[in-house]
């Protein structure tokens, strides 16, 4: 093979690592000025930052995560707002990959961070998660902050998987939240004894009325 | 568990007390369902139907007056008043001096066994729950519109009305008013030949220009009665009161609100109501700040084939009409307005004047009140009374209108297209849009 041949194989491999650089690098500058955005205090800087977050993809929603929860409500609602574009873009069909991504990035966070933000991250996973993402989630089943919103984050995942889970869940779950539990699985199709229904048993007491009971 | 218990219960007593009370029995009508009087499931003709209201507030307050109307003329019971914020409650019950029994829990009314029928004027998102456990117990319901906030409330809707065999109405009140009727005898007459497209303009929906923090509910207000089937969260005075219209969850925006009457109408219209596939497209503007997040301004495009039309929604979209909303019918011949959805409002006076054609085909609806939130009531109850139970706004019509509602907010949160099988119930291609068809609901406000 000619030297100039080699050459322009050692340049072509230079230049390849160094758009990847190049790209891997304005990605992360995307990112950072997106959260510099989010943290605006004037709404017509925050607000279409995360109104066009929809493209920003798995890298921000860590950092978007760490906003969820600011002080200022504004700046936390407009990250969560955030990274609920970047989840329904992830889940247009024929972006898979993407997809897989943004769930790796939101099973993170069901791990560390504030009840709130596990809570809102679990709904956004009953949107596009697969059955990679049923044991994590199920996880928070045990925890009593977190157990009815993975509940009803985990209805949506279609498989036996996820019934698995519930059953799971059931055998140790603390006597008040098995009912909800064994509604969901007799809702999918399993035998629970007893924990019957509690739909359409009234509890709250108006203080309206005579007798001001019921 | 309970719940058969109650229908069993329920049942036995309408079968057993229905035929072994008699004449002398009529001591103790509070305790007597009106059908009790009629045959069985079937009301007698002059027999006065026993009602608990649910949610008072907003709309519910003109319902409560009709009802309360109803009352007046012998044709209805007011038994009970249910409502989750006992400032609303009080008011409700001092509005029926103190005859109706007031109620927090919705679930109290249910269990009466003297009740006919409900009718729930609740936020969007208790409608299906309410309904469908209205319906499992027996009891007829009207339930304001949207139906429902997802396609799959709405199924079970549907199928909860006619597994319990009750009539299950829905306040899109334009199918039973003078100017809607007008227009659809005119429009499916030929008066402006086929049409082939439809246009809505709508003024633009609020943006919440003054966020506040969340905070302690107000005093009597139950927050976890209110929020029901949603997942928890602080109250915050930007969802209640007033305010739960501009929340995704609760109201759905202009589209869900305005739209449920505007598609209800144009769907009679173009005697579409089993055109239920279509593709939807739908762009939209949400604010930019603040809690509400359904779109200030947006424009939706339904698709139907076979007969082939278009559907526009347009917030402000192309106002040819006078008034704040209202609907464009594109035909052959020209074009016919239709100023908000012919309920409040006079129809067009070529509407109005219309003469049916030799051969044209009659519409019906049913004539006994002026007013038509009356009137809309009348032919609930006449379809009890007839014992047909399929009322102008039949649950299963108001689904179809809610889907167009729902996929349009979809496809604009989604950010795309989305083609819809309505024999199926599914979206083509697309699991992600397919798993936003339901949503999961917090025990035990659940379906």
């Amino acid at each position: 093979m000619p030297e100039f041949m080699n050459n322009l194989g050692t340049i072509s491999t230079v230049a390849a690592a160094t758009t990847i650089l190049t790209s891997a690098s304005q990605a992360a500058e995307a990112v950072d000025d997106l959260i510099a955005k989010i943290k605006s205090p004037d709404d017509s800087v925050r607000g279409p930052a995360w109104q066009g977050a929809a493209t920003a993809g798995a890298p921000a929603i860590k950092p978007l995560a760490g906003l969820m929860t600011d002080g200022n409500f504004e700046v936390a609602r407009s990250a969560r707002r955030a990274v609920w574009k970047i989840v329904r873009h992830a889940g247009s069909p024929a972006t898979n990959r993407e997809r897989q991504a943004v769930q790796t990035e939101l099973l993170a966070l069901l791990q560390d961070q504030p009840t709130p933000v596990r809570c809102e991250v679990l709904w956004m996973l009953s949107e596009i998660a697969d059955e990679n993402a049923v044991a994590p989630m199920a996880a928070l089943l045990s925890d009593a902050d977190t157990h009815e919103d993975a509940r009803c984050a985990l209805m949506r995942i279609p498989g036996k998987q996820v019934t698995k889970a519930f059953t799971n869940a059931f055998k140790t779950a603390p006597e008040d939240f098995k009912f909800a539990l064994a509604e969901t699985l007799r809702k999918r199709g399993e035998t629970v004894k007893g924990y019957p229904s509690k739909k359409l048993t009234p509890t709250k007491q108006t203080t309206v009325g005579p007798s001001a009971k019921t | 568990m309970n719940n058969q218990r109650t229908k069993i219960n329920r049942r036995r007593f309408l079968t057993v007390t229905g035929s072994a009370l008699g004449a002398g029995s009529l001591g103790f009508p509070t305790l007597i369902p009106s059908r009790v009087l009629g045959a069985p499931g079937q009301p007698g003709a002059n027999s006065q139907f026993v009602i608990g209201q649910i949610g008072t507030g907003g709309m519910g307050s003109t319902h409560l007056n009709n009802l309360l109307r109803f009352q007046k003329e012998g044709k209805v019971r007011l038994a009970a008043v249910c409502d989750c914020d006992d400032n609303r409650l009080e008011a409700a019950w001092g509005n029926t001096e103190q005859k109706a029994t007031p109620y927090r829990d919705y679930r109290y009314v249910l269990e009466r066994n003297d009740l006919d029928a409900v009718l729930i004027a609740t936020p969007d998102h208790w409608h299906a729950v309410q309904t469908v456990h209205a319906c499992q117990t027996g009891k007829h319901v009207y339930v304001e519109k949207p139906s429902s906030v997802t396609v799959r409330e709405g199924q079970a809707m549907v199928q909860a009305a006619r597994a319990n065999k009750v009539a299950v109405q829905v306040g899109a009140q334009a199918r039973t008013a003078k100017g809607a009727w007008q227009t659809c005898r005119a429009i499916r007459n030929g008066i402006v030949g086929k049409v082939s497209k439809v246009t809505c303009w709508h003024y633009d929906s609020p943006a919440d220009n003054n966020p506040v923090p969340d905070s302690e509910p107000p005093e009597g207000l139950d927050w976890d009665l209110w929020l029901g089937p949603l997942p928890w969260r602080p109250y915050n005075r930007r969802y209640q009161p007033a305010n739960f219209r501009w929340l995704m969850e609760s109201g759905g925006g202009q589209i869900r609100d305005r739209g449920a009457h505007q598609f209800s109408t144009i769907l009679w219209c173009m005697d579409a109501d089993k055109q239920t596939s279509f593709t939807v497209e739908a762009t939209g503007t949400v604010p930019t700040r603040g809690l509400w997040d359904t779109a200030i301004d947006m424009h939706a495009v339904f698709q139907f084939k076979n007969p082939d039309w278009t559907l526009e929604w347009g917030q402000p979209g192309q106002k040819l009409g006078k008034l704040e909303f209202g609907n464009v019918f594109w035909g052959e011949k020209g074009n016919l307005i239709l100023e908000w959805e012919g309920g409040y409002k006079a129809a067009n006076p070529e509407a109005q004047n219309f003469q049916m054609p030799p051969g044209g085909k009659e519409v019906y609806r049913t004539d006994e009140y002026e007013d038509f939130n009356m009137n809309h009531k009348a032919d609930w109850f006449k379809s009890i009374r007839e014992g047909h139970l399929r009322p102008a706004v039949d649950i299963e019509i108001a689904h179809r209108t809610a889907t167009l509602c729902n996929l349009a907010n979809m496809s604009m949160i989604l950010g795309r297209k989305l083609v819809w099988n309505g024999d199926k119930q599914e979206v083509v291609g697309d699991a992600a849009a397919n798993r936003l068809l339901s949503k999961p609901q917090r025990y035990p406000y659940c379906l």
